[in-house]
């Protein structure tokens, strides 16, 4: 019974690892990318601007904001060839222009519509794989919850994200038991786990007091 | 009983050199020695994942559970030695006994007003100098446990959206290369996992499926997302 139990949790530890670790990569890469604002070029850089006019604006574009605001310029958005998620949309309201922001990963957008002309200017960037990663390791993140999320794969990613992080938390605890198991190899990981957390836990005092 | 120290059948063949034993058996070694390590690392940042992906956990709660503390307090005049924006924020706060990583949050414009903000784990302090009466307003902001864990996962001193931030906090430099060192960490834990599982010939296709599988997925999202919209 528990060899069976053994074998069970060290199959599920190797494979849950294995599908989970592309993802756990594109999260530890993308911690050097953010802890040091450092966003190597792997492709192209390209930044390209295009102008569109005629956009059918909602009438009461002017009196929305937050989520209602972006719900009403997704179909605009959706007509000028401008998918992902929208970011935080300024209003400038002497100007009658709307700034929006829209996120693919590894390509940022920033479009600009006159609203009394009812034209827009989009701007877009190639941001690469570095960019596309540093994105995904912060979506959604905690800050406007109401406006985020707007885009399908973001959410999706989401789930993604929330599954890798549950994941780790099996994964290591598994692999607690596995090496638990190990009767020769207990000593040593237990003075590791204690200088481990020694490392953590002081870092936090002296960061914290 | 199988175990995860056990030389595998690669490793008991007659040609198998002995050095590729040893690093099979420190690889594996390693692993779980890393992983060790790096526990509770990995579980602070994987909570703290979840939770700063779901904002609006009531449980996490922290800045609207914060306890605030509002002071005037005065300072003696900066002199001419301090110099530029850094320097003096830097003596304001020696003189208010703070210490943390400054956060640039307002354009000066007012060469006698001069506000800014520190932030350590667990507190956040808003200073509002006034250099003509050499008077300084402070709030000082507490947050809980989870607003310290969260705190955490981000302070780094830089930000990717924001060029004027920059480490400024020797102990800001030493949490920033810490992450590295996680980063760097879980890195190898996942190359040294392929290593070990593709030492196990009967688990290579459903671990190759598994990994395909993750690959695909994550490759959607990284790279496949750019192409297709």
């Amino acid at each position: 019974m528990r060899g069976r139990f053994y074998r069970l949790i060290r199959d599920l530890h190797l494979y849950l690892g294995l599908f989970s670790s592309p993802f756990v990569l594109v999260f530890a890469i993308s911690v050097f990318f953010l802890v040091h604002t450092w966003l190597p070029k792997f492709g192209s850089d390209a930044s390209t601007t295009r102008v569109v006019s005629g956009l059918l604006l909602p009438a009461n574009l002017q009196t929305l904001s937050g989520r209602p605001l972006i719900d009403a310029l997704k179909p605009v958005l959706e007509k000028a060839e401008v998918p992902g998620e929208v970011g935080f949309v300024q209003h400038l309201v002497k100007e009658e222009k709307l700034i929006i922001p829209v996120t693919v990963p590894g390509r940022e957008t920033i479009v600009t519509i006159n609203i009394a002309s009812r034209g827009a200017t989009i701007v877009t960037r190639e941001t690469g794989l570095a960019g596309a990663m540093a994105t995904l390791h912060r979506s959604p993140g905690e800050h406007a919850p109401a406006i985020r999320m707007n885009w399908f794969y973001l959410k999706a990613w989401r789930w993604l994200a929330d599954t890798t992080a549950y994941l780790i938390l099996f994964i290591s605890v598994s692999g607690i038991y596995l090496w638990y198991v190990l009767r020769a190899e207990r000593r040593v990981g237990f003075v590791l786990l204690f200088a481990g957390a020694l490392s953590l836990f002081g870092l936090a005092y002296v960061l914290s007091h | 009983m199988c175990s995860a120290t056990e030389p595998t059948a690669a490793a008991n063949s007659p040609a198998a050199s002995r050095l590729r034993v040893r690093l099979e058996r420190w690889n594996r070694k390693l692993h779980y020695y890393a992983g060790l390590f790096l526990l509770f690392f990995l579980w602070l940042f994987a909570v703290t994942g979840l939770v700063l992906n779901h904002p609006t956990w009531s449980f996490a709660e922290s800045w609207s559970k914060r306890t605030d503390t509002n002071s005037e307090r005065a300072i003696t005049a900066l002199g001419p030695e301090v110099k530029g924006d850094l320097g003096q924020a830097r003596e304001i706060m020696k003189q208010l006994g703070i210490e943390g990583e400054i956060l640039w949050t307002t354009i000066r414009t007012d060469a006698n007003q001069f506000d800014f903000q520190v932030r350590r784990p667990g507190h956040y302090y808003f200073i509002k100098a006034d250099l003509a009466r050499n008077h300084v307003t402070l709030r000082h902001s507490e947050v809980n446990l989870w607003g310290v864990m969260k705190v955490l996962h981000v302070f780094s001193g830089v930000s990717i959206d924001d060029p004027r931030q920059s480490r400024d906090w020797a102990l800001t430099m030493v949490w920033a290369y810490s992450m590295d060192a996680v980063a760097a960490g879980l890195i190898f834990m996942v190359l040294s996992s392929l290593y070990m599982w593709w030492e196990l010939p009967q688990k290579r296709v459903p671990g190759a499926v598994a990994l395909g599988l993750g690959s695909l997925i994550c490759g959607l999202f990284v790279v496949g997302l750019r192409w297709l919209f």
